[in-house]
């Protein structure tokens, strides 16, 4: 079954389309990466999804339902790109943020948050307030957040965009961890190609805007990864493979101008 | 913060001390300016009179601020919620800001009659368009990626007004206190002067001018103020340190 399903989906701000007619079915369980230049409309397409947006037309469908409905019933869990934590509550409390409010729809199989926090590897810093941590720290905080949600539908903008790269290697590893065996649909956007290979089932590579995927990549390296994938030379291929596609569709738009 | 405490000191004695030494170098008329002793004495002699009026003034600027507050909170949230709303209320705010109050406190006199009622509505008038300014600056300034985050899980607006906005604005809220504070005391003052009751300090200071010999009970009033002032604002940092412990306000600076 498909978690996600576009029909001819477009996006526009007045004259300014941003989503050309887009159609997409992502598979249940699946990790998921949009990849594409800066401003091509990526965070638009994710916010369409998760209801935050309406459609200008086509049909779109998360979970079998209206992302409206979706979001009602708290199906969709988002990371964005800036962790976006309350400062007056603590590492513990700013994890639990998702399930305080709306809580008719919180689902029965809640996660429980401070495993997580323990997973991630903050167990130390369940009383801390957000500027005692690092960036890295705060997206994990963001991420535990979403995932306590325990929704089919997990959506993450970017979310290391702001991170050095060391932390951001960290942050792939520890991500595929916590997916790995969750049996969550992952809809990841980033602009780093190493990103999207390393963590990825499917990449799908968009053209600047309008967002239109120019290139599908199925990414067939073996799980459970761990960093050492990095140095497989699949790996090195299968980037290769993504960074022609990602320059092949700039190109290919720049030529019909 | 000890070291602050020790500046403080200083800096209120050299003032007190600049102050007393001109009264005496030029022996300025009395109630032109008393020097500090004077003031301070006779205010120790009466402190009794001194202290159960200072009761009814903390009394009146207290509920008045707090009468502003609750009004503010209900009339910001309002208005940070929409442009039109607050494009229409800031001009009166602004009018009532800036239009001397002095100017009609006797009328509210005569409508509120004599007591604590022209006190309280008086401070309360007077401090509600600096924290209502507050309110909606500060619910503005909320983190936009944390409330489209709470939009995605569907959280009311109200969820949003209690959880986002209310809490950003605390800092604002705290700010406009500090300016409120001293106004809450004087408009306090002012109006207790006015309104032909004799309670709160205001008055003590009105009859003391009426008199010839009220000299040393004018300036002991202005003293008993100042402490009032002073006190008030020792109480807010207090609860702010609490409050805002999360803000950069609050975090320890390098000296
Ligand atoms: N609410 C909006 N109103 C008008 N234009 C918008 C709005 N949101 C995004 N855009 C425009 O849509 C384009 C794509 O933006 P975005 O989706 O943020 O791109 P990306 O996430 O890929 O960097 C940009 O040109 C941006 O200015
Ligand atoms: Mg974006």
């Amino acid at each position: 079954m498909s978690r996600i399903v576009l029909r001819d989906l477009t996006k526009s701000f007045g004259a300014l389309s941003v989503v050309d007619p887009l159609s997409l079915d992502i598979e249940s369980g699946s990790f998921v990466s949009i990849i594409g230049p800066s401003g091509c409309g990526k965070t638009t397409l994710v916010r369409v999804i998760a209801g935050l947006e309406p459609a200008s037309s086509g049909e779109v469908s998360v979970d079998g339902a209206p992302p409206r409905e979706a979001r009602m019933r708290k199906r969709v869990a988002m990371v964005p790109q800036q962790p976006g934590l309350l400062p007056w509550r603590t590492v513990r409390s700013n994890a639990h943020l998702l399930l305080d409010v709306n809580r008719r729809a919180n689902p029965n199989d809640a996660a429980d948050a401070m495993a997580l926090l323990h997973e991630v590897g903050l167990s130390d810093f369940l009383q801390a307030y957000p500027h005692e941590l690092s960036g890295g720290m705060q997206q994990r905080v963001a991420l535990v957040r979403a995932l306590t949600l325990h929704a089919p539908l997990l959506v993450m903008d970017e979310p290391f965009a702001a991170l050095d790269e060391i932390t951001r290697t960290e942050m792939r590893g520890m991500l595929n961890r916590l997916v790995e065996g969750r049996g969550v649909t992952v809809l990841f956007v980033t602009h780093s190609i190493t990103e999207a290979v390393a963590l990825s089932d499917r990449v799908l590579v968009s053209s600047p805007r309008p967002t239109n995927v120019v290139a599908d990549i199925a990414i067939d390296l073996p799980r459970p990864r761990s960093v050492e994938v990095e140095d497989d030379p699949r790996f090195v291929e299968l980037c290769a493979h993504v960074r022609h596609a990602l320059h092949g569709g700039m190109r290919g738009t720049s030529e019909t101008r | 913060m000890t070291k602050r405490v020790v500046a403080t000191v200083v800096g209120i004695t050299l003032f007190l001390a600049a102050w007393e030494l001109f009264v005496r170098a030029f022996h300025v008329r009395k109630f032109v300016l008393r020097a500090p002793s004077t003031a301070l004495a006779h205010l120790w002699k009466f402190r009794g009179d001194f202290a159960s009026a200072a009761l009814v003034t903390i009394q009146h600027a207290a509920f008045g601020l707090a009468c502003a507050l609750v009004v503010s909170l209900v009339l910001g949230a309002a208005l940070s919620a929409s442009r039109f709303a607050e494009w229409a209320v800031q001009p009166v705010l602004t009018l009532v800001q800036v239009v001397p109050w002095v100017a009609y406190v006797s009328s509210v006199v005569l409508w509120l009659g004599a007591g604590d009622r022209p006190a309280i509505f008086m401070v309360a008038l007077a401090c509600t368009p600096a924290y209502v300014f507050a309110t909606v600056d500060g619910m503005r300034s909320a983190d936009p990626a944390t409330i489209e985050l709470l939009a995605s899980v569907d959280a009311s607006r109200w969820e949003v007004l209690w959880r986002v906005r209310l809490p950003s604005a605390a800092p604002a809220l705290f700010t406009a206190s500090r300016f409120n504070m001293g106004f809450a005391l004087a408009v306090a003052y002012f109006v207790e002067g006015a309104n032909f009751s004799d309670e709160g300090i205001g008055s003590i200071g009105r009859r003391a001018a009426s008199q010839s010999s009220g000299a040393d009970a004018l300036w002991a009033s202005v003293f008993a103020m100042a402490i009032l002032g002073f006190m008030g604002l020792i109480a807010l940092s207090l609860l702010e340190r609490v409050v805002l412990r999360w803000h950069v306000s609050q975090r320890p600076t390098a000296n």
